[in-house]
């Protein structure tokens, strides 16, 4: 967007870019509520909508101990019905004015989202405070989403990606708050009552620490003015604030087989990666996108399909979170030859470890990263998914401004250092989800 | 791949630009909606071959074919393409589906010369290398592995609507039944290339910072330099009515039951049709869009007899729609009486007509929908392209909106009673086969 900004309570947008991008990053435009909440914006005129994202501490790492799936019952519950409106009658409301909203959690946290289109900004914005602050906990209701999400969770259980992640989860985190997937499982969804909903309610979805994002057809005045009275009533901190969180121990080496009768073999390797406040995020970025974060261009993409014709995808990737999140490489392959694309796999970390890399595939990764860029944020829904993680996880708010610099000042000897570091063979673990073993010899 | 399980959602501009075309003397055509307000360009090349212009046992070459654009050019080596649109900062891929191919990439808006240069040579130079050949089709035995036989509700959809289909191309996978994709060689890609990669078969689509004239100066220079060749018409052969309902059993490692119908259906004809079709898509959509979705309601918060339920047509394809509606059950409900309870309330559609309400709100959540996919540049670019391809024509878009205003509840009534009756259904159910 060329166009001017408000200067409300927005930071000034010093920096017009750097040498390698000339693109002016849309400025974001802050306020905070007196009951603490953040807001973040950035004004996008093209299309007559508003897209929003309330971020709140209340992800799957909440869950208690064999009640995995409490986070994402609670997002469901509160998107389904209210005090005021059951089910069928919320569902009438929010189809009547073509509300998209929605909640859903993930591991640090519980998001309540909007998209509406301009006009119905204001009846959109009394449907979300109403989800937000006047939950209905219709029991019988209750059980019947829960009878559902069981069913879902024995139907998921068809498909190795499921399965893979459950098992990941468990190998690499075991006891600690990121060891279960958000969805839960058949047997800790039924352990779930109404009531566990309502304590992590209470305890977590409070206004301190929390963060709306807003991105669209709309002004921070516009939004302050319709938000401030609608959420004064919502007052207090949490419980557990979003970036209080217990380090994973590391775990290494381990391996775990899921029996599965397909006729591929899915293989996951797994280590810890980083927190998203460390200072290794930017080289580590860089080196992952070289290894398999870059699609078609990445060493992995390369060696096991290009070279080999072993897979459809490979990829890596971590999910940098308020503790360390894992890393990940993942892989599908016939089971007779799992084998041996996993030597593949082995071969190439060990030769990025041992430095092998040189600086033109460390120039072609870092070009791809900054001249897509501009990509990152051409959508509503992306720019509000980056607001979200920059308020939640406390970043800079020039975060976007500095985004390119900072992939731009990689050197190489920081990409080899990030892979002596973490792609050591003996450090990962392996989950495979496939036929029994004794079947492939 | 025709993805059965989306939800219906249809994508046109609103309040875009208008759209700025023109056809060059050789066939090719150019499409441009212009966009400013990021320095980020769409670009898609949609070619009028997808699986439905394979002849039998070759089923998946053009898939197979999409993969072959990426092997290597007479100026790029196999894997360069991609690698150069990477180094620009840009991403790029590729479709198919029975009615069509699209390759596309998202860069900075002044790399769409460059992007423009290279697709037109690969389109005319492609070296399609035997080797190369061996290879991809391993890749692609693996992508059907892992999108169809180890998934048994993508399995079942297979298997169904083989079995709905006597004569239209729908009836068989776009990725191709294994038998077939064991048995192609790189002659048969050969003769295919040859055959559809030509420049009547091609229209360009760009939305994004760009300038109307500069592109189609570019693509002057380009695409429009191809050889002019004739092209024969596109093979969409009239299925003949159903005679009676049909049923197929699927019996695979699942979990849990699936139960779905499917019923061949008219798909949009501008000026012809419009009633008619768009009465389908309210229909469908009442049946299941949004949270009010009639089948969810009904049968999964009311019944009890699904733990999920929906329905699903696609307008914009050619000769019909297989138009479906499925429930995915938990262990303890029947498929008996899913069915039973799903075609009473089809029944009952056709019968009475839906309340003023329910369509107001249909009509109005296709309305935001339209507005929504504006937040998409690949959204924006992949309807234009779709609608060019398939004949309906991309000028036409926007009077898909106002057919769907027009609908009255007597229209929605009419096109259920005379579409989604249970003698012209084909019914799938996967049956979980006990496994380990």
């Amino acid at each position: 967007m060329k166009r001017m900004y408000i200067q409300l309570l927005s930071f000034a947008c010093l920096c017009f870019g750097f040498a390698a991008n000339s693109y002016a990053v849309p400025a974001i435009q802050t306020a905070q509520l007196d009951n603490g909440l953040k807001i973040l914006l950035i004004e996008a005129h093209n299309v007559p909508m508003v897209s929003m994202q309330l971020t709140m501490p209340a992800g799957s790492r909440f869950d208690k101990l064999g009640k995995a799936g409490t986070a994402s019952m609670l997002a469901a519950v509160l998107s389904d019905h209210t005090a005021k409106h059951d089910d069928k009658a919320w569902a009438e409301w929010l189809d009547s004015e073509a509300l998209r909203l929605g909640a859903s959690a993930s591991r640090d946290s519980l998001s309540l989202s909007l998209t509406v289109v301009k006009d119905s900004l204001t009846v959109g914005l009394d449907a979300f405070s109403e989800a937000l602050l006047q939950p209905g906990w219709r029991n019988k209701r209750f059980l019947s989403l829960r009878e559902d999400d069981i069913a879902a969770a024995i139907k998921s259980q068809e498909t190795p990606g499921s399965q893979a992640a459950q098992a990941t989860a468990k190998l690499l985190y075991g006891t600690h708050a990121y060891g279960h997937t958000t969805n839960g499982t058949a047997k800790s969804l039924t352990h779930i009552k109404l009531s566990d909903l309502k304590e992590l309610y209470l305890k977590q979805l409070r206004p301190v620490g929390s963060v709306l994002a807003v991105s669209g057809d709309v002004s921070m005045q516009e939004i302050l003015a319709l938000i401030t009275p609608r959420l004064k009533n919502w007052q207090g901190k949490p419980e557990i604030a979003a970036l209080d969180i217990q380090q994973p121990s590391i775990i290494t080496g381990k391996s775990s087989h899921v029996s599965l009768p397909t006729s591929q073999t899915l293989v996951q390797f797994s280590r810890l990666g980083v927190a998203r406040s460390s200072t290794d995020f930017f080289p580590l970025f860089v080196m992952n996108h070289l290894l398999g974060g870059g699609g078609f261009g990445s060493k992995l993409m390369e060696e096991v399909r290009e070279k080999r014709g072993l897979v459809y995808g490979v990829y890596s990737y971590f999910i940098p979170l308020a503790a360390p999140g894992p890393f990940v490489i993942t892989l599908q392959t016939r089971a007779e030859q799992a084998e041996k694309a996993t030597q593949v796999v082995r071969d190439v970390m060990q030769s990025m470890a041992d430095g092998k890399i040189d600086k033109k595939q460390l120039n072609a990764s870092k070009s791809n990263l900054i001249g897509s860029f501009a990509q990152r944020m051409d959508s509503n829904r992306e720019r509000v998914g980056l607001l979200s993680m920059i308020g939640f996880y406390q970043m800079p708010l020039d975060y976007l401004q500095h985004w390119t610099a900072h992939v731009q000042s990689v050197t190489l000897a920081e990409v080899k250092h990030m892979s002596k570091v973490y792609l050591q063979n003996n450090d990962w673990n392996i989950t495979e989800v496939g036929p029994a073993k004794e079947k492939k010899q | 791949m025709r993805i059965l399980f989306l939800l219906l959602l249809f994508t046109m501009p609103l309040h875009a630009a208008e759209l700025q075309q023109t056809t060059f003397k050789n066939g090719v055509k150019l499409i441009v909606e212009e966009d400013h307000s990021a320095p980020v360009a769409m670009v898609q090349v949609w070619l009028k071959v997808g699986g439905r212009d394979e002849v039998p046992g070759k089923t998946g070459l053009a898939h197979v074919f999409e993969h072959m654009m990426f092997k290597g050019s007479k100026a790029l080596k196999p894997g360069e393409y991609s690698k150069r649109i990477s180094a620009m900062g840009g991403n790029d891929n590729a479709f198919t589906s029975h009615d069509f191919t699209a390759y596309f990439e998202t860069v900075p808006a002044n790399q769409v010369d460059t992007v423009l240069k290279m697709e037109a040579e690969r389109f005319s130079h492609l070296d399609l290398n035997a080797e190369e050949f061996g290879r991809e089709i391993k890749v692609i035995m693996e992508e059907r592995r892992m999108r169809t036989e180890d998934d048994p509700n993508s399995h079942m959809f297979e298997e169904l609507s083989a079995a709905a289909l006597r004569l239209h191309p729908y009836r068989n996978p776009v990725i191709g039944w294994m038998q077939d994709l064991q048995r192609l060689d790189i002659h048969d890609v050969r003769a295919f290339y040859k055959q559809h990669y030509v420049a009547r078969n091609a229209t360009v689509v760009i939305v994004g910072d760009v300038d109307f004239k500069h592109v189609k100066s570019i693509v002057a220079k380009t695409f429009a330099r191809m050889k002019n060749v004739d092209v024969p018409p596109r093979f969409n052969p009239t299925e003949p009515e159903p005679l009676g309902a049909k049923r197929v059993d699927v019996h695979l490692p699942a979990k849990s039951p699936v139960l779905a119908i499917t019923l061949p259906v008219p798909v949009w004809q501008p000026g012809k049709n419009d009633t008619e079709t768009a009465a389908l898509a309210i229909a469908t959509h009442i049946l299941g869009g949004g949270r009010t979705a009639l089948l969810q309601r009904q049968l999964v918060d009311k019944q009890r007899k699904a733990f999920s339920a929906s329905a699903g047509y696609d307008p914009f394809g050619m000769g019909l729609d297989l138009w479906y509606a499925y429930g995915m059950l938990g262990a303890k409900q029947s498929p008996a009486d899913f069915e039973k309870a799903l075609w009473t309330i089809l029944n009952h559609m056709g019968k009475q007509p839906v309340s003023e309400k329910q369509l107001q709100i249909a009509k109005k959540n296709m309305v935001a929908s339209e507005i929504f996919a504006q937040d998409s540049l690949y959204l924006r670019a992949k309807e234009i392209g779709r609608m060019e391809t398939v004949g309906i024509g991309a000028i036409h878009k926007d009077e898909w909106l106002n057919a769907i205003r027009a609908v009255t509840a007597k229209d929605v009534q009419e096109v259920v009673a005379k579409y989604l009756r249970p003698e012209r259904a084909t019914t799938g159910i996967l049956k979980p086969e006990v496994h380990s």
